[in-house]
């Protein structure tokens, strides 16, 4: 495969709120080569957001600490960098489209002027310059220009999450992340965001990290994905084999926990017991308490990520072939 | 999900041309129901689907009479729903009950979980005395699944899927006979979320109850509906049983909307259609068909004026759309790969 882009080694963050430690993510491994679209999968709390959080420097202060770890960018470590080194590669380099647009995008600016000040942080231009690019970058994203000059509030919310992401892409960034970009969008309008990416993707070759616990989303976007559960990634691989020939046992469940559209109706499979509390994780492989092929082995020692071949790679005692 | 032969008895429910607008002082009225009639047959689940704003929600609560209607009828075993009052009303409220879709607003957080399965036996007198309480709340309890410590505890304590378990043990305890879900899962984890469907599905075999399962999610929708009915600004614009309407879709907006839901199948993957722009608003809307301005299909101009009606084009399948023949040719040609 081609160059690696970011290269996340052995991160593992921390929240320490009120003499409480949560391990959100827990010595994790992933990378990203340019033109990559990888998809980041896991349930609520499985520290997902907390990766893309740590990995751009905006851990909320005080309360998320990288523990352990590092974060490279083009081969340059990007958790040592101060703010304002940061702030260059932020927005420039590296952008994100956040979940939600409403709190996402500042209510006391215009659209064209929110676009517009990336361009003027990041390429120095005058803000009439500027005004013009985001006026061209919001047709991009099928937005009139003529509603430059209105607030955040004057949109509905699809329209408002193609603002995010034509803020995100004014600089033709080289790493889109993503966190749950559609997840608050309905069917109609996520198809419409879902059509763009792929549009950008196939023109820009923008890299992708697209967070979300939509598979289908993932199926139909990203060549990789990781699937994370308790701040560890348990199966890693291209998405058709990880998706086609799942080998972890959480993986497996996840795919038969969810309703299909075509086939026959099934009794869903349901994943007995609670996504691991990240203040008291369980010894051994996180999923154990949960698995019902969890042995003693599984209860001590964590599980190595083991490559199966080129493009699958599952952290699991006991795998097993087909769903 | 389960078979059921229920075509020739009488319907539980039966909505005719139901109505609900909002007035909104200096602005006009908001058209959130307009016009809906079809039945609800004893023991189905009747999946009632769309995108946020149609008015699904505003279905079950005007059904659950949280919301006046403003016209129409509803029947339920023949008593009208809208306009009931006092007896009536209490005896309809045993029959029927709701599941709400957010587990953490719908619980009062104030109280334990028993005293919260303990209200609906205290409410309608149905309970002998202390010990009978006890022992309805424990059944109830033990019915959904949940430990008998949280009994105890307090909503806060409990994550989604068990908070999802309490509002369903609540809307079971009086054994009503219709029960709406409105988006029951829909703020639930996938792993919780199949657990709170089997559920669901289960204690239908067991109790016979009759659901309208309201829910944007298609493939959900799917698997444990008998009947769906697609809903477009207030309006059904497509209805039949759950095989059909998804093997042979027929309204353009059904067509569009099952093709953007993102599979995770590879087999028999398709093009996306891509409606253009948001859902319009529901306030004062122009006569004609509701769908026209976002339809895909060149006949939009053709529909601006007309006003189609649903009509039943093979036995149970009703459609609001004179050119679904058309649609789906040209719905055919442009999924393919």
């Amino acid at each position: 495969m081609e160059q690696e882009l970011l290269k996340i080694t052995d991160l593992s963050v921390e929240y320490r709120v009120g003499g409480k430690v949560s391990k959100a993510v827990n010595h994790l491994n992933l990378t990203i080569h340019k033109g990559e679209a990888l998809g980041l999968v896991g349930e609520s709390g499985a520290g997902k957001t907390t990766t893309a959080l740590a990995t751009l420097g905006l851990l909320p202060e005080k309360v998320g600490y990288v523990t352990g770890g590092s974060v490279e960018f083009h081969g340059e470590p990007l958790l040592k960098k101060k703010d304002r080194e940061l702030s260059k590669i932020r927005g420039k380099q590296i952008a994100m489209v956040f979940q939600n647009p409403l709190t996402s995008l500042n209510p006391l600016f215009t659209v064209g002027h929110q676009i517009a000040m990336v361009y003027q942080k990041h390429e120095k231009m005058s803000k009439k310059e500027a005004m013009e690019k985001a006026d061209e970058l919001l047709k991009m994203v099928g937005i009139a220009s003529y509603r430059h000059g209105d607030y955040p509030h004057q949109f509905s919310g699809g329209m408002r999450q193609r603002v995010g992401i034509a803020a995100a892409l004014a600089c033709s960034p080289e790493l889109l992340i993503c966190d749950e970009p559609t997840t608050a969008l309905d069917v109609t309008i996520q198809a419409q965001i879902l059509e763009l990416m792929k549009n950008l993707q196939s023109e820009y070759s923008t890299s992708l990290l697209m967070i979300t616990h939509n598979l289908g989303i993932i199926a139909e976007l990203c060549q990789n994905v990781a699937i994370m559960y308790a701040g560890h990634v348990v199966e890693y691989g291209s998405v058709e084999e990880v998706f086609s020939h799942p080998m972890h046992w959480y993986t497996k469940g996840l795919l038969n926990a969810i309703p299909k559209l075509t086939g026959p109706r099934e009794k869903l499979e349901s994943i007995p017991g609670m996504v691991a509390n990240s203040q008291n994780l369980p010894e051994g492989c996180k999923f154990h308490p949960r698995c019902s092929h969890c042995t003693e082995q599984c209860k001590e020692a964590v599980p190595e990520l083991v490559r199966i071949n080129d493009n699958h790679y599952v952290a699991c005692y006991h795998m097993e072939v087909g769903v | 999900m389960n078979e059921i032969n229920n075509k020739s008895e009488a319907p539980l429910l039966r909505l005719e041309g139901l109505q609900k607008y909002f007035e909104i002082p200096g602005k006009g009225s908001l058209h959130a129901v307009d016009g809906i009639s079809l039945d609800i047959m004893p023991h189905e689940t009747l999946g009632l689907v769309g995108e946020s704003g149609c008015g699904k929600s505003t279905v079950g609560n005007v059904l659950m009479n949280l919301l006046p209607a403003t016209g129409g009828h509803a029947y339920f075993d023949g008593i009208d729903i809208v306009g009931a009052k006092g007896n009536n009303l209490t005896e309809l409220r045993k029959k029927m009950q709701i599941i709400f879709q957010d587990p953490y607003s719908s619980l009062n957080p104030r109280k334990t979980i028993y005293s919260t399965l303990a209200a609906p036996f205290k409410v309608h007198h149905m309970a002998a005395d202390k010990r009978d309480l006890d022992n309805k709340v424990k059944e109830l309890a033990r019915m959904v699944g949940l430990e008998e410590y949280v009994l105890k505890q307090y909503p806060h304590e409990l994550d989604g899927g068990k908070r999802q378990m309490v509002g369903i043990a609540r809307s079971f305890a009086l054994n009503p006979s219709f029960i709406v879900c409105d988006e029951p899962v829909s703020s639930l984890d996938v792993s919780v979320q199949a657990t709170i469907i089997n559920l669901l599905i289960e204690l239908q075999k067991q109790k016979g109850m009759t659901y309208l399962f309201i829910s944007h999610d298609l493939s959900v929708v799917r698997h444990i509906s008998n009947r769906v009915a697609v809903m477009y600004l207030g309006q059904i614009v497509e209805l039949a049983d759950t095989d059909e309407i998804f093997s042979n879709t027929m309204h353009p907006y059904s067509i569009a909307l099952l093709s953007a839901v993102p599979r995770v199948e590879f087999k028999d993957r398709t093009e996306r259609i891509v409606l253009k722009g948001d859902v319009p608003s529901p306030m004062n809307p122009e006569p004609g068909c509701r769908f026209a301005p976002r339809c895909w299909m060149s006949c939009a101009g053709k529909c601006k004026g007309a006003d189609p009606k649903l009509e039943e084009i093979t036995p149970g399948h009703y459609v609001a759309c004179p050119y679904w023949k058309e649609a789906q040719e040209a719905g055919r040609e442009l999924m393919k790969k």
